[in-house]
């Protein structure tokens, strides 16, 4: 395998798509060195991912090592027909944190969030450059959901908020989440499929 | 195959993140033995994945890169065992795991095997793994579906001074976690426990572990969400 010093400077920003996926075709073939590009183009992203929700470095810097493993075992089931690489990868690395923060575990064991809690900054897809067509139609289609259920929607998929964080979050019963939840969600998709 | 609304719903939460986690673990191992309920997850996956993509990056404090090839290296010296698994070969995965785990544990596994791989053909026989990872298993249990008696050995479950362990059942049709009583961390326990539960629930649902203070819950409720967790899987003659 390489090494991180015969790799190129970080290409955080540069990979299109299109040299992303190129290099998940040969990742797929075990081209070792494909894998040390592809980790440095978007390492930064995955670990955005994941920082977002466990906000514990040392659970993030976990999480991302098995998501890589994971990529690296699974690019030959990448399928372009069903969403850019960049999203395929984030989607493995976000599965790996929720795994982490769902880990069933006895309640005393519960640790109490420590320490380092990533850049407050809120997170504003609507405000995100569309990058590509699906995200822009996804976007649309959460405009139309009610302020607070786009905000529910945001803050589980990106801080990873259970149904109970909403509930603390919003002030309402978890019952009233979870129908929030199944409203936005179900409209989102027959907005997508429209 | 198509999907109820309510399992479509819990596919979308699953792809959201918003379960709870005894919830999620139940999801997990149904979208194993459920294809299409597995298609629903990825196609829920895949609507809301772009939001990944958008996702503000954060630099990482560290270059992780020689760690991720060094567990690929590992990983390639280990027999292959992803893909939608198999129930048998989820079984020799939790026989390799309990023969992977502490000695005295290995020992107990060992015997387990033993006897079951010398029983004659018992279709009725089913065990299930109770374990927080594939790696740590603190249980099994097995049920024979004809009588309904219920087996569980301790192979590596950590004692709990002045506190039990109590098993449950879970199942949607079910209601709330049902108990099945208050289990040994250091020796056998044994019992028709299961006697009057319907064969196909007893079949599918998912068998989870509490901590409890000592000789149960109180209330008959859950006090804690589960320390360990497995569903059963059919014991090869």
């Amino acid at each position: 395998m390489s090494t991180a010093e015969e790799t190129p400077e970080a290409t955080d920003s540069a990979a299109a798509s299109d040299d992303l996926a190129l290099l998940l075709g040969r990742v797929a073939a075990r081209d070792a060195a494909a894998f040390a590009t592809l980790y440095r183009s978007t390492h930064a992203l995955l670990y955005g991912v994941v920082a977002r929700i466990l906000t514990r470095g040392d659970a993030s810097g976990e999480a991302v090592q098995e998501a890589y493993v994971r990529i690296w075992e699974k690019a030959g089931e990448f399928d372009p027909a069903k969403g850019s690489p960049l999203a395929w990868m984030a989607t493995i690395a976000r599965n790996r944190a929720l795994d982490e923060v769902r880990r069933v575990r006895p309640a005393s064991l519960e640790a109490m969030p420590e320490g380092f809690e990533p850049a407050a900054e809120a997170v504003d897809p609507l405000a995100a450059r569309a990058r590509s067509e699906r995200l822009a139609a996804l976007l649309a289609c959460l405009g139309a959901l009610d302020a607070d259920k786009r905000e529910a929607v945001l803050l589980a998929y990106y801080r990873g908020f259970s149904r109970d964080a909403l509930a603390r979050r919003f002030g309402a019963p978890t019952a009233t989440i979870k129908t929030w939840l199944r409203r936005s969600l179900m409209q989102l998709r027959d907005c997508l499929e429209s | 195959m198509t999907l109820s609304p309510d399992d479509d719903f819990a596919a979308a939460e699953f792809a959201l993140g918003t379960l709870e986690p005894g919830e999620r673990a139940t999801l997990a191992a149904r979208r194993r033995r459920e294809p299409a309920l597995d298609a629903a997850i990825r196609a829920w996956e895949a609507r809301l994945s772009p939001l990944a993509e958008a996702t503000p990056p954060i630099a990482p404090p560290q270059d992780f890169l020689p760690a991720i090839e060094t567990r690929i290296r590992a990983a390639a010296a280990r027999p292959a065992s992803d893909g939608v698994a198999a129930l048998h070969k989820r079984l020799a995965r939790w026989r390799a795991a309990a023969i992977g785990a502490t000695g005295i544990a290995a020992a107990l596994a060992i015997g387990v095997v033993a006897r079951e791989a010398t029983r004659p053909a018992a279709p009725h026989e089913f065990v299930a793994v109770l374990q927080r990872s594939a790696d740590s298993p603190a249980f099994v249990a097995s049920i024979n579906l004809d009588t309904r008696e219920l087996t569980v050995r301790p192979l590596a479950a950590p004692p709990q001074p002045d506190r039990s362990y109590e098993l449950w059942i879970i199942d949607p049709k079910l209601g709330p976690p049902r108990s099945l009583g208050v289990i040994d961390a250091a020796t056998v326990t044994r019992g028709a426990r299961l006697a009057g539960y319907d064969r196909a629930v007893v079949e599918d649902a998912t068998y989870a572990v509490t901590v409890e203070p000592k000789g149960g819950s109180p209330d008959g409720k859950p006090s804690g969400p589960p320390v360990f967790i497995g569903k059963l899987l059919p014991v090869e003659p």
